[in-house]
């Protein structure tokens, strides 16, 4: 079966008529895909509950607990922050911040991204039990990494104070940044949650196609030691997602070119999603 | 008020990741009863076909059928996880699922952590968990095990401490799959009475089982499934 197929043997589905059901997530089905977005996406208290037991059970039975998220974290800072300072031959001191924030929100985006092939993969035993929204999945994988990413953050209070990093007013710029990365995350997610579930490749591409993003991200290195040929990496997604989220952390306004991009992307992004949300909810139950 | 309808509804399961087309195929559809055709290049295995059944206030159906005949998908299309290939279903009314109770277990947590999750993800307020957290707790006489994780439960501790949590609270539409039986004797007995409780406040109970005597003496209606299509229809008249 194709995919156009599929997507017609869905459209006969949803033209079935369900009535809502009270109560509860447990309404995947009925009603429009808008409406099965909002129910999962309004009961936070469940994605957020799921996503803390994901963390609490993962490192129940350490001693040090999810401190070991910041204390990993800290010794690949610690180590990688010096040696790329030598071989880029530039000051630490500007060098250190900019790197512990790009590894830290790189492994965020890389994560929440990378997991997002198995939203619904790994949601099978619940979209077997009843029929619940799908967002749900999506909003668990990204608060489990949102709690991680809190836990990697401490650590540049630190570097920014041994650095000297001034804070400035731009610093409000990452409510907005954080907003973009968020609808960002969730859309693909979804979207790359859907086409995973379906054809089982898709996590192969995704994790390759992450490992090639790293290098052309400016995570490492420093977006001005690009040669002018060059620049027209900077224009990636993860580029802009990333520059919108240190900029400000750094002190700065982010260029206004990441707004763009970012903001394009968006727009492309949420359109697919909402599409594969319409044609998809209702068969990834069959693919998982 | 309880309402389940389907008409005309039809089940195409897509079966990925099936390489041989041919024999094995044919054997496969001769031994199990459901259809697999080959037309769209995926094998797709009709799991159900041309099902109508309505269901009110008061209904209570037993679904009949060898292996393989649809009984669990069918059980599944009723309570909405399973989307129709085509034809409609409606339904009205909240709908408990005790086809697999254990399906959703955090095997990682504990036993209390469970009771906590399975609500919220059930869609229950934390006042509703709360309210419902020492019946379960009790019912399910594990006492102190309720502090360790599942893990480390026997399958007769999982199973009791699923049903309890799937059985505490009333719902208009019940559906099951086999009449439960689970833990040892006197949890059994607690348990029938549980299950008879929640059914006699159900409005509709549907219940899969290869026992025509459960058929006779629970249900008002019958159907029995072969190849994915009902072939019978009855009407029972009420046990003495």
């Amino acid at each position: 079966m194709t995919f156009s197929t599929n997507a017609t043997a869905d459209a006969t589905a949803s033209r079935s008529r369900h009535l809502v059901q009270p109560g509860g997530v447990a309404s995947a089905g009925c009603g429009t895909a808008w409406d099965d977005w909002f129910t999962g996406t309004r009961h936070a208290e469940i994605w957020l509950s799921l996503a803390w037991y994901d963390v609490l059970l993962r490192y129940r039975r350490s001693l040090l607990g999810p401190v070991w998220l910041t204390l990993s974290m800290g010794a690949l800072i610690m180590g990688m922050g010096p040696l790329y300072a030598t071989l880029f031959n530039v000051q630490l001191s500007q060098f250190f911040p900019h790197l512990t924030l790009g590894i830290i929100f790189w492994s965020y985006l890389a994560g929440v991204v990378g997991e997002g092939c198995s939203t619904f993969i790994s949601a099978a035993s619940y979209l077997k039990q009843a029929p619940y929204s799908r967002s749900v999945f999506s909003w668990r994988i990204i608060a489990r990494h949102t709690i991680y990413l809190l836990h990697h953050l401490v650590l540049f209070i630190p570097v920014a104070a041994w650095a000297r990093v001034t804070p400035s007013p731009n610093i409000l710029l990452i409510l907005p940044a954080v907003a973009i990365v968020l609808i960002n995350v969730h859309a693909l997610t979804l979207t790359l949650g859907f086409l995973s579930a379906r054809f089982r490749d898709v996590p192969q591409i995704v994790s390759s196609a992450l490992q090639l993003a790293m290098f052309l991200t400016p995570v490492f290195w420093l977006p001005d030691a690009l040669p002018t040929r060059a620049r027209f990496v900077l224009y990636n997604p993860f580029a802009a997602w990333l520059e919108l989220l240190r900029a400000p952390l750094l002190g700065h306004a982010p260029a206004w070119i990441h707004w763009q991009t970012a903001a394009i992307i968006s727009v492309i992004n949420v359109a697919i999603a909402i599409l594969m949300y319409q044609r998809c909810r209702h068969r990834v139950v069959y693919w998982v | 008020m309880a309402l389940l309808d389907l008409v005309n509804v039809r089940v195409d399961f897509p079966v990925y990741g099936t390489h041989s087309h041919s024999l094995k195929q044919t054997l496969a559809a001769a031994a199990t009863g459901g259809r697999i055709g080959t037309d769209t290049g995926v094998a797709v295995v009709q799991a159900l076909r041309d099902i109508t059944i309505t269901l009110k206030d008061g209904d209570r159906l037993g679904i009949v059928g060898h292996n393989g005949s649809g009984k669990s998908t069918l059980l599944r299309v009723l309570t909405g996880v399973y989307p129709p290939t085509a034809g409609i279903r409606r339904s009205e009314g909240s709908i408990s699922s005790l086809i697999d109770p254990a399906l959703g277990i955090e095997a990682d947590a504990t036993g209390k952590e469970n009771i906590y999750l399975r609500g919220l993800v059930m869609g229950w307020s934390r006042a509703r968990v709360k309210s419902v957290f020492d019946d379960v707790c009790q019912f399910s006489g594990l006492g102190d095990y309720l502090g360790l994780p599942v893990r480390t439960y026997s399958t007769g501790m999982l199973m009791r401490l699923a049903f309890s949590i799937a059985t505490c609270i009333r719902c208009d539409i019940i559906v099951m799959d086999e009449w439960l039986s689970v833990g040892d004797a006197e949890f059994q007995a607690n348990a029938e009475n549980r299950l008879k409780r929640i059914v006699s406040e159900a409005g509709i109970l549907v219940v899969a089982t290869h026992s025509w005597g459960l058929v006779q003496r629970e249900c008002n209606k019958a159907v029995e499934l072969s190849h994915g299509s009902i072939v019978r229809f009855e009407n029972l008249p009420p046990s003495v």
